[in-house]
């Protein structure tokens, strides 16, 4: 994707380059459109999703908020 | 329009449809709601019909403190107290409600088990990132396997799930660990989904379970058992059949009905035969009879929560929500109105009479006298499918010359599963609740509500919904919400992207410009409470906002409740650490005790408690100031300075 470049003015300092939004723009028109989980084809690509953006469950190294040694 | 007429709903579509009623003199839910009171004994949950000796009636005096001398006497012909009566009663609430979304979810394991093996034409595993998401979760093998063997191995183990008797159920183990220890501190963790009902009704026997705090202890293990059980297992298992919802546009409200086509209403709450119905209205056969007959072609519609599953995965548009099932009939244009289970208004039959509706029933539990019954077969569904759809299009030709459809429908995006948000927040390859923890923790978002629930006919149609959730989302509460509360919000047209700017607060607009989400999400249908369930965990786990879901800023409502299902729902929010306020009435209040054990003692045992309060604005408050109170439980009560580093700052740092 193609990443955007914003001028913002940071306090007490000139006006700063930043990152701007990565988001795609526009809504949905119909049923096929909004469908990003055609996006991941393959099992193995589906599991790894899993893994990194489910990590809350299915991640082997996330433990966010509930650090602890001993499973509940 | 009358006085009286607006307090009936505050929908321009449902008062025009009312006034044409009362001309075709078709009696309705609201006439009858007006002619006919509420028992004010049982509506404060004082009367209890256990047994043959009773009824037996218990009300708190009226008008004067009660001696300890008359409250000792206040009992039931076998003792019971007024406290155990209202407990009972309250139970039972919670076992029919959790019983209607289990059964539901039993339906759907039924059909997925079939469908794994190859036993249910039509049906097949549409969302293999979800089956496997199961298997990792549920110990079930991977490797090589197909997908047929996985899905069976699960649809055995979800089945299993419905009559365990010991243990606890495996969806359970998503909740954040904090959770899972309190249920079992408690003795909550439900066992199997069954025999958590089952002992609600054993209990509430006549002159069994006697402790109004044991019985609604139990009443939380059950309730826990449909919103962690029952209602999970149907979502679930319908996302892996049908696909996991992703946004969709679609229209909402009684306009979307059309008058040249053939107007099929799908209504109820299992979306098993409805998704073959959806199919089946676009196969070119059936449009070209629909066409031979007149019509130009074939629409579909939805009533309730059947329709919210449609919309969700195909963006079938709504017809309206639970009060306005009569009012569809009453626009003289539904050629035919297939029903399945659950909030399905007896009347329809008579009313169709005056018009010239097929009202159809389909589920061998759901009959209705003066209906047509064409029986769902899961072994052949696509023909039960066909035979309903003919019968529509047979009926169009049969249309009188009353019709009348209102003009009215609104745009609105739905599509918000749990996997949707998390994708939507952060991208495929960081899908993640950062960026909303992160603008709850600086403050452009104060909360998060969630806002579901029924229609009641002792309450102006739509007026609590749509008043709260303009509210809630006025002062930076981000709201989501489920059922026919989230169709109130789209006729308002809060489920559009651009109601951000209209109607939300500055910070939670400019959240959701950047993230390009509606202030309001959708859900979907009451069972998928339990999405609800799951994004609540997932910011738990994500971090920064506490460790459990009573830490945080988050509050729950059903401001125009009426059914068994809502008190279930209210209750396993309640026991997983949500304030829940409900409207309209509240069903205890013949007993000071037990209502305080659930609107105070509860807090102390379980983080969440109930409310009740029926102005919607006021409910409203008291939610965003529960949600302050946990900011500040937090220390994030203060919304911080936003400053903008750029690298050369970021080095200063270091
Ligand atoms: S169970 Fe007790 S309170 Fe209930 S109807 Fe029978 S006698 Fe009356």
């Amino acid at each position: 994707m193609e990443y955007e470049i914003e001028e913002k003015s940071a306090p007490g300092r000139e006006k700063v380059k930043v990152l701007g939004a990565t988001f795609e723009e526009g809504r949905p028109q119909g049923e096929e459109d909004g469908k990003w989980r055609h996006k991941l084809e393959t099992r193995e690509e589906k599991l790894k999703y899993l893994e990194t953006g489910e990590r809350y469950w299915y991640g082997k190294d996330w433990y966010g908020s509930e650090k602890r040694k001993n499973p509940a | 329009m009358t006085e009286e007429k607006k307090k009936k709903s505050v929908d321009l579509a449902s008062m025009a449809l009312i006034d044409k009623a009362s001309s075709d003199q078709v009696n309705l839910v609201f006439d009858r709601a007006e002619e006919m009171k509420p028992c004010p004994i049982g509506l404060v949950g004082s009367c209890c019909s256990n047994c043959g000796m009773g009824p037996c009636r218990v009300p708190l005096p009226r008008g004067k403190e009660e001696t300890p001398e008359e409250k000792r006497k206040r009992r039931g012909i076998c003792g019971a107290t007024a406290e155990t009566i209202a407990a009972r009663n309250f139970a039972r609430k919670i076992a029919g409600g959790a019983a209607a979304h289990s059964d539901h979810g039993r339906a759907v394991a039924e059909l997925f088990l079939a469908a794994a093996k190859g036993e249910a034409p039509g049906y097949e595993i549409r969302d293999e990132q979800k089956l496997l998401q199961l298997a990792l979760e549920w110990g079930v093998e991977i490797g090589n396997r197909s997908n047929s063997e996985i899905a069976t191995q699960i649809g055995e183990k979800a089945l299993g799930e419905f009559g365990r008797q010991e243990g606890e159920l495996l969806f359970l183990r998503r909740a954040p660990l904090k959770r899972q220890e309190l249920w079992r501190k408690l003795g909550v963790a439900p066992r199997g989904i069954d025999r958590e009902i089952v002992e609600i009704m054993h209990r509430t026997h006549a002159g069994v379970d006697q402790d109004y705090r044991n019985l609604l202890q139990q009443g939380s293990r059950a309730a826990l058992a449909d919103g962690w059980g029952g209602s999970m297992i149907a979502t679930e298992l319908q996302d892996i059949l049908f696909g996991t919802p992703a946004p969709v546009l679609s229209q909402v409200n009684l306009g979307v009905l059309k008058e040249d086509e053939v107007n099929i209403i799908i209504h109820g709450h299992e979306p098993l035969l409805s998704e073959m119905i959806v199919a089946t209205a676009q196969d070119p056969q059936m449009v070209e009879l629909a066409k031979a007959k007149g019509a130009s072609g074939i629409n579909l519609a939805g009533i309730c929560c059947t329709a919210n599953e449609i919309l969700m995965r195909h963006g079938v548009p709504l017809a309206g929500n639970f009060l306005q099932q009569e009012l569809a009939l009453v626009t003289g244009a539904v050629d035919a109105m297939v029903v399945d289970v659950q909030c399905i208004m007896e009347s329809l039959p008579d009313i169709a009479q005056c018009y010239h509706t097929k009202i159809i029933t389909t589920s061998p539990k759901d009959k209705i006298g003066g209906a047509m019954h064409i029986e769902f077969n899961e072994r052949n569904a696509i023909l039960s499918a066909k035979e309903i759809v003919k019968v529509a299009i047979e009926n169009f030709p049969k249309r009188g010359s009353n019709i009348s459809i209102p003009k009215e429908k609104t745009d609105l995006i739905a599509g918000f599963s749990h996997e949707t948000i998390n994708y939507l927040l952060g991208g495929l390859f960081r899908a993640s609740y950062r960026p909303l923890n992160d603008n709850i923790i600086n403050g452009r978002i104060r909360g998060v509500a969630g806002v579901v629930g029924c229609n009641n006919a002792r309450t102006t149609h739509n007026e609590g919904h749509i008043a709260m959730v303009k509210e809630l989302i006025k002062n930076d509460v981000l709201v989501i919400q489920t059922g026919c509360s989230a169709m109130a919000s789209a006729t308002a047209g809060l489920m559009v992207p651009e109601a951000a700017a209209e109607y939300a607060g500055e910070g939670l607009a400019s959240v959701c410009e950047a993230v390009g989400i509606p202030p309001v999400l959708h859900l979907g249908s009451c069972v998928d409470n339990s999405r609800i369930l799951m994004a609540a965990t997932a910011m738990v786990k994500d971090g920064g906002l506490g460790d459990d879901i009573s830490d945080l800023p988050v509050a729950g409502a059903a401001p125009e409740w009426m059914s068994e299902k809502a008190i279930s729902i209210g209750q396993y929010f309640v026991a997983s650490g949500v304030f829940t306020i409900f409207g309209v009435n509240w069903p205890t209040t013949g007993s000071t005790e037990v209502t305080q054990f659930l609107f105070k003692d509860f807090e102390e045992m379980y983080g969440g408690m109930w409310a009740f309060e029926p102005d919607p604005l006021l409910a409203a408050k008291l939610m965003i100031e529960h949600i302050d109170k946990k900011r500040k439980a937090l220390g994030i009560d203060k919304a911080r300075e936003r400053v903008l580093y750029d690298m050369t700052m970021r080095r200063e740092l270091e």
